[in-house]
């Protein structure tokens, strides 16, 4: 089966000025691609391009099977939710989607059917004939993915779908996005800044920094790419923390410094060193406080994280 | 997924009529094209009260103040094309509505065409609204039919002009407001050879200067024939102007509305 999203090599420039360079990515049917990145890594600029708003500068893409030269053909089968999307404040949800739903085709009646069944679908049932006007900004969030969805997308594009959502507001948008790949079986590719929704919602990453892909995978391949140091602790004999400290600093890729006010807490700051994986490195401190014989209460490894990865990967963005 | 490819064979309704539609009933509905209408017609009983006024004093012949109400509705008419043309990407781009429409697979051309059509509706409400001060005016002399006529002749190319030139503008404006300042200075400087002396508007450069402004021609057009009752033919060479600029503009609009619609600037992603 092909892929919902192939792009190989996309650039776009604006004269002098690299907005995207070098986006390469396969998307598959029915994931969540997260796209993760700081204020100006060219997530939007990526979605204009991918959803055939902007040109690319250089590079091919396909979208939902058809090249990115016949783009109608990719419009046809996409549903966006653009950032920043205006509403016209004096129609009412309805008339706005009955409108865009003709846009693609859909007669008058087919069109009052899709307007009604995706308000329902996206909670704004009991608000249809309100003035969008009228609506938060949650509500227009979801009115938008809703707009998104009138012509039943293969690829769904949402960026920035919870900016500016109180948490409910973003649980809400977050479980939609889910249905859309679970029960519709859309590509969708999710564009934030928020590692936490990613990491809740995506199968897998992608992260840009300065318009270049940083890193992609699932999220837990991504989180181990982090060149971040990771960190655990280990918790001995308040009497052993000094030789515990000096057994450990025998050991490549450990630091350790005893936790402030915590009596034989030590908390080890692991460096990634070539091709020894930070759980090895804390083996190996392991070792040397049992080699030391000193008596080793208990120790943790603190997970990889999504954001150690995302900041590592885009410092100084 | 089939529904979609389905939706996309059963189109009843071609794309741009859809547009305008949308267009007119946000206009209608929405209110502005009501407002301007209202204020429009108040403009218009101003001047017919004044040249009927003037007449009953004889100051004014009849069919001048026919010719002059009629020119008035023209001007004003054509300018509601040109400003609500003047806001169709422009105001679009900045309501941030512009984005969703380009997603669509409707095309650019489309669009411009539907949003068109739709400021030319301001035009014919004027003209539908100047139709009872003109019969009123023009009543027992024989020159309503002609002076409607004419005035509808002239009035409708020069709005396609004018709400043309709109669109152009605001495909590359920055700003709404840009774009509707622009469209205003460009009117005015359209009307600018109307306000020369009539010294100035003698001899061969004075004749051509106002035969070249489409605005100009026009209204001298239609002044020829409600004024001094000439026949259509006489002083058809007037209305090349006008009509070479409502075909040369329309289609520049179209031509550049479906090639550089789109948005500025990036994102903040």
């Amino acid at each position: 089966m092909s892929a919902a999203i192939e792009a190989r090599g996309v650039e776009k420039r604006y004269g002098a000025v690299v907005a995207v360079a070098d986006l390469s990515f396969d998307a598959q049917a029915g994931e969540i691609l997260g796209v993760l990145g700081p204020n100006g890594a060219g997530k939007t600029t990526a979605i204009r391009v991918l959803t055939t708003i902007l040109a690319p500068t250089r590079g091919s893409f396909e979208v939902a099977g058809h090249p990115h030269t016949r783009p109608s053909e990719i419009r046809r089968r996409i549903g966006v939710l653009p950032e920043s999307a205006g509403y016209p404040e004096r129609q009412t949800a309805e008339e706005y989607l009955r409108y865009h739903a003709r846009l693609y085709g859909q007669g008058r009646s087919g069109a009052r059917a899709v307007a009604s069944s995706l308000l329902a679908e996206v909670g704004l049932g009991d608000r249809s004939r309100s003035l969008i006007s009228t609506y938060s900004r949650g509500m227009r969030q979801r009115l938008g993915i809703a707009r998104a969805l009138v012509n039943e997308p293969r690829v769904v594009f949402l960026d920035e779908p919870t900016l500016g959502l109180d948490p409910a507001g973003q649980r809400q948008i977050l479980s939609t996005v889910r249905r859309i790949a679970g029960e519709r079986g859309a590509t969708v590719l999710l564009c934030t800044h928020l590692l936490a929704e990613v990491e809740e919602t995506c199968s897998r990453v992608l992260i840009l920094s300065r318009g270049r892909v940083a890193a992609q995978g699932t999220v837990s391949e991504v989180s181990r790419l982090a060149a971040a140091p990771r960190s655990g602790r280990l918790r001995v004999p308040p009497v052993y923390v000094e030789s515990a400290v000096t057994a450990l600093h025998e050991v490549p890729g450990v630091r350790t410094a005893p936790a402030n006010g915590q009596p034989g807490l030590l908390r080890v700051t692991l460096a990634q060193t070539d091709g020894v994986a930070p759980e090895e490195t804390m083996n190996a401190g392991v070792r040397a406080i049992v080699d030391a014989r000193i008596p080793l209460l208990s120790y943790e490894l603190e997970g990889a994280r999504l954001s150690d990865a995302f900041l590592a990967m885009t410092e100084g963005s | 997924m089939e529904a979609v490819a389905r939706g996309g064979r059963e189109r009843s309704t071609p794309a741009w009529i859809v547009v305008t539609e949308q267009e007119l009933r946000d206009l209608w509905l929405g209110g502005r094209g009501l407002v301007l209408s209202v204020a429009f017609s108040l403009l218009l009983s101003v001047i017919a009260y004044l040249v009927a006024t003037n007449r009953a004093l004889n100051f004014l012949e009849q069919r001048e103040s026919v010719n002059l109400t009629l020119q008035v509705a023209i001007a004003v008419g054509a300018l509601l094309a040109l400003l609500s043309a003047a806001d169709t990407v422009s105001g679009e781009r900045e309501r941030g509505t512009l984005e969703s429409l380009l997603l669509t697979p409707v095309s650019r051309l489309e669009i411009t065409l539907g949003k068109l059509v739709a400021a030319l509706s301001l035009w014919l409400a004027a003209f539908v609204i100047t139709v009872p001060y003109v019969w009123f005016l023009g009543r027992g002399v024989g020159l309503v039919g002609d002076a409607l006529a004419s005035g509808f002749v002239v009035g409708t190319l020069l709005a396609i002009f004018l709400a043309s030139l709109g669109v152009l503008i605001s495909v590359f404006a920055a700003s709404n407001r840009v774009s509707l300042s622009l469209s205003l200075l460009v009117l005015l400087a359209l009307f600018v050879p109307t306000q020369l002396p009539s010294s100035a508007q003698q001899g061969w450069a004075g004749d051509l200067l106002l035969r070249l402004n489409p605005m100009t021609a026009g209204e001298h057009y239609v002044g020829k024939i409600v004024t001094n009752g000439h026949p259509w033919s006489q002083d058809i060479s007037w209305l090349l102007s006008p009509l070479v600029a409502a075909v040369v503009f329309s289609a520049a609009a179209l031509v550049v509305g479906a090639r550089f619609t789109g948005l500025r600037g990036g994102g903040s992603g």
